[in-house]
């Protein structure tokens, strides 16, 4: 860091050191933090509560919406998936005409040098 | 500068300061023009347009399950893709897309044995060769490792070249795993109970292993390079786009991952069963191209080592440089620092 006239340490230079040095002492206490199994337990009960009050309150409103006799997530997601399934054996089909088409094409190839 | 010039300028640089963040969503990732060659389910498989192809063994890139797979090509004058073309390269990208609920049953039994697989076999029809070089990062590497591994009752993986960035292999001593590995939390339900585990969830986790660098310094030190008269937009807006665009993790390969990675450390135990067949590192023959961070805490080099002392490869090369997860490939110094030593081994090893 730069000096004053003096060589010493200008006071706003002599405040970001020190913000500088708080910062790095903060950062490696939160990193330490971080790394503590007791940390990861916390983080670890905290997914689970948040995963099961958003699956809670997602099956509440579809609850909802379905006495409404309107379509809810549930029932999109399992079109979804029924379209997903479709595509899945289309893909199936479609490599296995790719296949055919190549076998056929390498037949008729070799057919061509044999005449 | 000094406290009265700041005090001056402070309106002026509060407001370039609050415009770099308010329109870091307009910053463009991803620029470098590509065709869709192929799509199933949320996968997409793109061809980045060339005119000049000199190799004749394309290189398929394939990006982790987390974040998207633009860090490959993050901007104009730094972008891998970019650069991997401008050397004759061919370059293909399979992109994961952004599961949703419906895809909660996407294991990775299904990426690897059917998207991979199948990007695999779309990329060689393209291209018009029998071999390609898979190049993987982060997750995606572990997947590629795990696509060259996997039982085939004899046939030959089609692969010439494996490159792996920065790739977890065994990850039971890391901070991750003092978070999830405990028996106690319960993975199989709460990759259940989320369907797909929100990006911001995970992003969030990763996050806290360093918080105070990832919540506070980053914005500090954009604030300090605007004071400063230094700040890039250019560079920081679309890296800062890409660390917030977060797609969710299907449920059901978020838990076999967790297991997997942080509990069993199957991988390294060759005990990785995908669709009934067996994953054993052994079997990986390709020549070999292994890139470990120093800084890494996401995938530390430590938990990357036992990968070669499992495979059978006889051409091995491990770049050990120094650098974080990300950066250490998609930082301002990696176009000089790194992409050239990539691109010269892949060079070596991409003809007949």
């Amino acid at each position: 860091m730069e000096g004053g006239r003096n060589g010493a340490q200008s006071p706003e230079e002599q405040v970001r050191a020190l913000y500088e040095e708080a910062e790095s002492d903060a950062t490696q206490a939160f990193e330490q933090m971080a790394a503590k199994p007791s940390f990861g337990r916390l983080l670890a009960l905290s997914a689970e509560n948040v995963a099961a009050m958003t699956r809670i309150s997602f099956d509440a409103v579809d609850l909802l919406w379905r006495n409404l006799r309107v379509a809810g997530r549930a029932d999109i997601v399992r079109l979804s998936r029924q379209l997903h399934r479709t595509e899945d054996k289309l893909e199936r089909v479609l490599q296995e005409v790719e296949s055919l088409r190549d076998e056929l094409a390498r037949e008729r190839g070799e057919e061509r040098v044999r005449q | 500068m000094s406290v009265v010039d700041r005090a001056l300028r402070f309106p002026v640089n509060a407001l370039e300061y609050t415009n770099i963040l308010l329109t870091t969503d307009d910053a463009v990732a991803g620029a470098t023009p590509r065709d869709v060659v192929w799509t199933h389910r949320e996968t997409t498989l793109y061809r980045y347009q060339s005119s000049d192809r000199r190799y004749r063994v394309p290189v398929l890139l394939v990006f982790a399950l987390i974040n998207r797979p633009e860090i490959f090509d993050l901007r104009p004058g730094s972008s891998l893709v970019e650069y991997l073309i401008e050397r004759g390269f061919d370059v293909f990208l399979v992109d994961w897309g952004y599961p949703d609920e419906e895809d909660a049953d996407m294991g990775l039994d299904e990426f690897v044995c059917d998207e991979l697989e199948w990007a695999v076999r779309e990329t060689l029809r393209a291209a018009g060769t029998g071999e390609l070089t898979l190049m993987g990062w982060c997750i995606g590497a572990t997947l590629c490792a795990m696509y060259c591994g996997l039982d085939r009752d004899g046939e030959r993986v089609p692969v010439k070249n494996l490159v792996e960035l920065t790739m977890p292999i065994d990850g039971r001593a890391s901070n991750y795993a003092k978070w999830v590995g405990d028996d106690d939390f319960d993975v199989d339900t709460v990759g259940e109970l989320w369907g797909s585990v929100p990006g911001n969830a995970i992003d969030f986790a990763n996050k806290m292993l360093k918080p105070v660098t990832n919540f506070w310094t980053t914005y500090r030190r954009l604030w300090d390079n605007v004071q400063d008269g230094t700040a890039r937009p250019e560079a920081y807006q679309p890296m800062a786009k890409w660390v917030a665009d977060n797609p969710p993790f299907p449920g059901r390969a978020w838990a076999q991952w967790i297991r997997l990675m942080y509990r069993d450390g199957d991988l390294v135990r060759g005990r990785v069963r995908l669709r009934g067949r067996l994953v054993d590192l052994r079997r990986i023959d390709q020549s070999v191209l292994v890139i470990t961070a120093g800084a890494d805490h996401i995938a530390p080099r430590p938990g990357t080592m036992p990968f070669f002392d499992l495979i059978s490869s006889q051409d091995v090369e491990h770049l050990a440089r120094p650098g974080g997860h990300i950066g250490l490939v998609a930082g301002s110094a990696a176009r000089k620092e790194l992409w050239p030593s990539i691109a010269e081994w892949l060079a070596e090893r991409s003809d007949d």
